[in-house]
This record gives C-alpha cells, structure tokens and sequence, in this order.
C-alpha cells in the first residue's frame, strides 16, 4: 500500500488509517461494532447507492486537519469521503442519535408494520434499526399509504406498501441486467417503485433484488409464507452452476429446503450475486453439496441460537416487568416455556449437519 | 427613484425583435467582452461587481464561476435556470416574455467567460409560451452573428438550446435540474461532487438563474467597480421583486436594495400599499420558502431599526426574528388572512414537490400537511402544534437537497411567530371556521389607519 496515501480518522474516539478516497461509512465499518452507523440504502456492492435514507447520519465535528472547522450540517456517511485528521461522531453525538430517531420515525410512518405476516421479519433491516435506532410507539394518527401487490415474473413479488424507497432494487436492476426496465414512478410519498408498465422482469440475475431488499417489498414468491425464517437453518452449500458462482446459503428445516439466498456477509450484503436457477429452482438438498452450517451475524433474530458461544450468556438483562414499567403482563401462556425452538440450550450452530425437528425434542436432551 | 439596469428598456416598443434591442444599445456588452476582454477577466469583472446569485441563496456569482473545474480537453457547460417555480416568484417570467434579448446577451458573455459552447435555457414548463419569445430571439442572435460560430469574428462558437422541464419545482435544484437536462428523473444528486466539477454528462457546469445572467450584461458594460456602487453593503447591483398577494399594484419591480420595506410596500412608486384600505398582517418577503414574518417585525428589525429591501437586512436577526431575500418573491398578507390557512396551503405544495427520493423530506412533507389540514379544518389538538415543530426540526438540514429545508422553514416561522393563531385554531375550532382570527398583537405599529 506504498502508492495510496492513508488518511488518519477518528470515529467516536477511536482512530483508524484508511486509504483516501474512503467513505466515513465505510471507515466506521473497518472499526466495527456499535461505531459502524446504520444504512438502509447504502449498498457496497450497487454503484451509485447511498445518501437516500439519511439513517447514516454522522456529525463531523473536525473537517480536516487542514481546515478543522466542523460541518454545518450532518453529513451522510456513506457518501463523504474521509479527509485526513478528520473527527466524526457517531453515536457520541446527542445531535445524530436524535435526527436518527427522527428518520426512523419517517420511515416507518408509511410503514404497515405488518411484520407478523411479512416474510422478512427476523431478518428485516428496518426491524433492526427500529429497536437500536428508534422509539417506541408512533405519533402519526393518519391512514397510511397503501398500494396494490404485483407479481414480477412468476418468481418476484412486489408488495410497496413495505417500501421504504431505498432505491437499491432499482439499482440492482440497473446494475445486474442488461435492460433497464425497473425504476420509479411518481414522487413523493405516493412514489412507487415500478416495471414499465407491469412487464415481468427477465433477467437470470434479477432474483438478486430480493436479498438487496432491506425490507420484506420484494419477496421470493417459491417461499412465500412457508416458514419463518427463524425457524430455519442457515446452510453454506454450493452447486456446479453454468451461470453463477453456485455459492449459496440453504435455509433448512430437516433435509428440506426452503428457501436460496445468496451469503450476506456481516453488514447483510450480498458476497456473491446468484442467478434465478440456484435461487429459485434447486430446491433439493440432493442439488447442493452442503459445507456446513453459516452463522449469521448482526443482529436479527434469525440469529438467535446461530452465535456461537453466546447461548446462555447473552440474556437480556430488561425483565418484561422493567419493560412495562412495572406492570406485570398477562400472559395465558409463556411462549418461552411451550416453544421447543426458543430453548437457549440447543444452540443449532453445533449440530452436526441440518437441524431437525429431533434435535428439539426433549427426550433427546 | 432607484436606477434600473435590467428593466429599463423592458417597455420599450418592440424591444422583443433584435433590431429594436441593437438600437437600444443592445449586444454592445457582447462586443466589448469578445473582442476586448478575457474570460478570466469578465470573471474578475463579475467578482469585482459583488453580484449575488439571485436565484435563492444569494451566493456570489463570480465566486461561483471561478470554482469550474477546467481539465485539458473536456467542454465545460453553462445552464441557465429559468425553472422558476417558487410560488410567488415570477420575475424571471417577467424579463424572459418582454426582454428575451438581455438574458440571450448575458448568456453569451458568460458562456465565453465560463467557456461554454453548448449552453443551455432550462425552463418551467408551465411557461409554455416563453420558449418561443426565446428561441426566436437565439434565431435573430444567430441570424446577426452574435451566436453560432465564430461570433463577430472572434473564434469563440456558442449555441443556446432551450430545454423545457416537465413542471417540477424540484428539477430548481441545480442537479435536479442537471438530471433533468439530461433526461433523466429530476432527483437531486448527492453533492459531493458539485456540478462545477461533474455537472452535464458529467463535465463542469455553472447553473445560474436567469436574473444573475442577466445582470451580467450591465457589469460589462459599466465596469463592475460601478456596478457595486449600486446598492448598499454585499447587496449590490438592482433587484428583481415580483410582488403579490394584497397590495394594491402587485407586479415585478426593479430596486436597488437601498430602499426600506415601508417604502416598498407604500409608496405609490411600487406596491402601493394594502389592498382595500386594509392592515398588514405579514410577509413572506423572499418566495414561499423562506421564513413569514409578522408585520411589526417585517417593518422594523428586533433591534428596532428600520428593515431594509436587501440581503443582510432581510436576514437580520436569523430566523428566530428574521428571514430572507430568497428569489424576490414578496407575498403580502393583510388583515383577512389565515396563517394556519396559508401554512397548510405551502405545506401541500412542498408535499405534492417533494421528489421522494430521501426520507426526512418525502415523508415529513406529508405528515405536515396532514397535521396543518387537521388543524386548519379545526379538528386538530394542541399537541399537533408541538409534533408540527418536531418534523419540521426533524427535516431541515437532514435532506438531499434545500427542498426539505424550503418545506421546513415557513411551517418553523408560522409556528415561531404565529403560535396563538394556531392555539386559537384549537381551541375555538367551530369559530375558526367562520371568521379570520385578525390582526391581534401582529399589526405593523406604523400604519394604523385613522
């Protein structure tokens, strides 16, 4: 790394070399951890992506070492680029938690959170943001808007009232296909991310918007309400494809599969793009060779049991009680005492081969 | 009586034909920076003038025009930005339909100045009429060698095309209107980079509005060390206000920033003064964006001096008891008019222009005008007041483009200034809907008729 000069930058305190031309996002992702800001539409992979949400909102309190006055505004991380001696605060400032507050309660105001039938809860983006980011309840008293679902091609199926515009299936779309035939009408709060004018998409590669979809707007119509995600297991397995690389993550339950997703590494973004056939019609486990199991990182739920060496360890410290501010709940049932999933025993990352409905059984312990 | 540079010659009979204009002593500014001047030193010229863009946030032209990236060998753009689309503004309207020549001559001279050859008249397209005036005039430039190649001799070849927008007040946005130009959807770009280092298919562009161009043609002409003897502090040079709402002669007038608001509004000269023998409720003194102020803070400054029609004394005080020049837009309020009514009326707007494309903005817009239409139909709730001032907060600064600010700015003002209206909308709900809530502490302290 002798011909690109490093730029010195320190996120919440915490400094870091990295080459010039870097985004802060990207030098707050090198850090890791809680340092790393939010991002709904950045896309590391997609060109062109970023700088729509603003959830990645940073305060520059140095400019450089040059010219160290701070930047008037907050400044989307994900789209300036670091200056050497640069000082920026993440989740330090009390500026940027508050105006992150406010743009997750902007984007959930058009939201149906509808996330007991959406087939993204447990791996959704916003879920995620919501409870690190957000608040809870909603002071928006007005209907919210509402849009007709579409089928794109027999595979994709477009739901908008989940969308919260991120624009990365339109660059996806862009990007992956040759024809650009997938893009926004309208504008405004009644925009709609659409297909000209309700054209199947056909691409090889278009099963992609699905995984690049931070929210459950685009889903894969061979799983559809199958299962929830976090009753599954994730697999790595891969398969000779003339297409792709074949690189894949199988969701499992038992030996079926139900569902194909390309590897999302640590920030949820796709390793590898897949094509339509890995995705969307390998649905045997004879199809795959399986490497073994993939542990998802983040924070969903569909991680929930996947950590290794957190099981028993990792309890929340809040007790419901705490929760309701001091009023006990009336629960008929306690979910946590019947479910034979949610048992933090089991921790399906150290099983050998799929989970499977024995591994919870009892008898087995 | 202030000097006027632009519109001088604008009642002229016949100003609109190019002979008409030449025996006017039109184009003497394209001879005299072609043949005499170099483009580094019309833009010194133009430093030297203190002119401030004129389109909105009053950014020194010059200035503006010396940050153009300038790579070996790729051609760089001018963009004149007559999408003037802010509720209330018109003046450019106004010196486009009745003299077209004055912004063809300004866009010549800053073309060779800038070094564009290629320079483009992106317009509103609800001014459907106004393309024609201009590509008749850029026809007429042509056809006596003031355009096309080698203009008057000199080597320096320049075309003018005119652009119509689809009629989107963001495709104002200067890369919005970029985007737009190209043909594509009218988002804003992220900036970084500025379009003086990416702008048009990615090579350097200046967007200026149509009255800045325009005022280029009297800075070549008189020197711009005359030019900046006009006018008072960083205001100088003449100013184009379009006028409206309830005054007795609304319309475009051209000052010179020397004189105060009392006398625009009631001297005979321009505004001529409420309409119908009515008070003075308020202002929105620069275009819908820009913060309304209560007449007795309109007229005089916090500090109790006398508010003048220019840059720094517009602003005086900041938002909390100021506000701002804007694009020249003065809309007047009398004694009869809702601010709740009025709030809702820009919020529906900002709603309805708002591109969508990042969150604050798209959403927040909405949410404003649902909560001011509540309150306005007197269904709302006192804490709708309070929620009304968090969005608002929660918007500006955190957008893509100034739109979000432009939405959150007269909802904050409204609010500041005008929050026992709106308790009132509250709390006499039926009432609210039957009679004005009037003038109350508001009245300017002048002019209180006998």
């Amino acid at each position: 790394m002798s011909d690109t000069t490093l730029f010195k930058v320190t996120i919440d305190n915490i400094s870091i070399d990295v080459p010039a031309g870097t985004t802060i996002l990207n030098a707050a992702r090198m850090i890791g951890g809680d340092v790393a800001p939010p991002a709904m539409c950045y896309y590391s992979k997609l060109e062109g992506s970023g700088g729509k949400c603003r959830t990645c909102l940073v305060e520059v309190s140095k400019g450089s070492e040059k010219d160290p006055r701070p930047m008037p505004k907050l400044v989307a991380s994900c789209r300036t680029t670091v200056m050497d001696g640069m000082e920026v605060k993440n989740i330090t400032s009390p500026k940027v938690v508050d105006a992150r507050a406010g743009i997750v309660e902007f984007l959930l105001l058009n939201h149906p959170l509808d996330c007991p039938i959406c087939d993204q809860a447990g791996e959704c983006h916003l879920q995620d943001l919501s409870y690190e980011h957000g608040k809870e309840g909603t002071r928006y008293e007005f209907q919210r808007r509402t849009f007709k679902k579409h089928d794109l091609g027999k595979y994709i199926q477009l739901h908008m009232t989940r969308c919260i515009l991120c624009y990365r299936c339109v660059f996806a779309a862009d990007q992956l296909t040759g024809k650009r035939e997938h893009g926004i009408l309208d504008r405004g709060d009644h925009s709609e991310i659409a297909t000209m004018i309700e054209k199947n998409l056909q691409s090889d590669f278009i099963g992609n918007v699905i995984d690049v979809c931070p929210v459950g707007a685009l889903t894969d119509k061979t799983f559809r309400f199958k299962n929830r995600v976090w009753f599954l297991k994730p697999m790595n397995a891969h398969r000779d494809c003339p297409t792709c690389s074949g690189k894949v993550t199988l969701w499992n339950r038992g030996e079926e599969v139900f569902r194909v997703t390309a590897r999302k590494d640590q920030w949820g973004e796709v390793e590898e793009w897949i094509c339509n056939e890995c995705r969307f019609e390998k649905k045997l486990s004879s199809d795959w060779t399986i490497e073994g199991p993939r542990l998802i990182d983040r924070h969903s739920v569909i991680s929930q049991g996947h950590y290794a060496g957190t099981v028993g360890t990792n309890m929340p410290t809040e007790t419901i009680e705490a929760v309701l501010h001091g009023r006990k709940p009336k629960l008929l049932m306690d979910i946590h005492e019947v479910s034979e999933v949610n048992r933090p025993k089991i921790e399906l990352s150290k099983i050998n081969g799929p989970a499977h409905s024995n591994n919870f059984n009892p008898d087995n312990d | 009586m202030g000097r006027k540079l632009l519109l001088e010659k604008a009642h002229v009979e016949g100003i609109r034909s190019f002979e008409v204009y030449r025996r006017e002593g039109g184009y003497r500014s394209v001879e005299k920076a072609l043949k005499t001047m170099s483009p580094e030193e019309i833009v010194e010229e133009v430093k030297k003038s203190g002119l401030r863009g004129r389109g909105g946030a009053g950014f020194p032209a010059g200035m503006k025009w010396s940050f153009i990236a300038k790579p070996e060998g790729v051609p760089r753009h001018l963009v004149c930005n007559a999408d003037e689309s802010e509720p209330g503004t018109f003046k450019d309207r106004y010196l486009m339909e009745f003299i077209p020549h004055l912004l063809i001559e300004g866009l010549i001279v800053s073309s060779f100045a800038l070094g564009s050859n290629a320079t483009y008249i992106y317009i509103r397209g609800e001014y459907a009429w106004i393309p024609d005036i201009l590509e008749q005039a850029i026809a007429e430039a042509k056809a006596n060698g003031f355009l096309g190649k080698n203009i008057l001799g000199t080597g320096f070849d320049c075309e003018i095309y005119v652009q119509r927008g689809a009629g989107a007040y963001i495709c104002g946005e200067e890369t919005a209107l970029i985007e737009s130009l190209e043909g594509k959807r009218g988002n804003p770009r992220i900036k970084p980079p500025f379009p003086a280092i990416k702008g048009v298919w990615g090579r350097p562009t200046v967007v200026n509005n149509v009255e800045t161009l325009a005022s280029v043609v009297p800075i070549i002409n008189e020197g711009g060390e005359e030019y900046a003897k006009i006018g008072v502090g960083k205001s100088t040079g003449t100013k184009l206000i379009s006028a409206c709402g309830n005054i007795n002669k609304p319309g475009v007038f051209e000052i010179d920033m020397t004189i105060s608001v009392e006398e625009f509004i009631y001297s005979d000269e321009y505004c001529g003064g409420i309409a119908n023998g009515k008070r003075l409720k308020a202002c929105i003194p620069g275009g819908s964006s820009v913060p309304i102020l209560p007449a007795n803070l309109l007229l005089k400054t916090a500090k109790g001096e006398t508010r003048y029609m220019n840059y720094e004394s517009l602003s005086d005080g900041g938002f909390a008891t100021g506000s701002m020049m804007g694009s020249g837009g003065f809309i007047v309020l009398d004694e009869d008019q809702c601010v709740v009514r009025n709030t809702y009326s820009l919020a529906r707007f900002y709603r309805h222009e708002s591109c969508g494309q990042c969150s604050p903005c798209r959403e927040g817009t909405g949410w404003m005008e649902k909560l001011l239409y509540r309150l306005e139909k007197g269904e709302g709730k006192s804490s709708d007041i309070d929620l009304l001032w968090d969005i608002q907060r929660k918007i500006e600064g955190n957008t893509i483009c100034p739109l979000g600010d432009a939405a959150a700015w007269p909802v904050a003002a409204a609010i500041r200034h005008f929050r026992d209206e709106f308790e009132w909308h509250v709390s006499h709900a039926a009432e609210a809907q039957t009679r004005n809530f009037g003038l109350a502490h508001y009245a300017d302290p002048i002019h209180v008729p006998a």
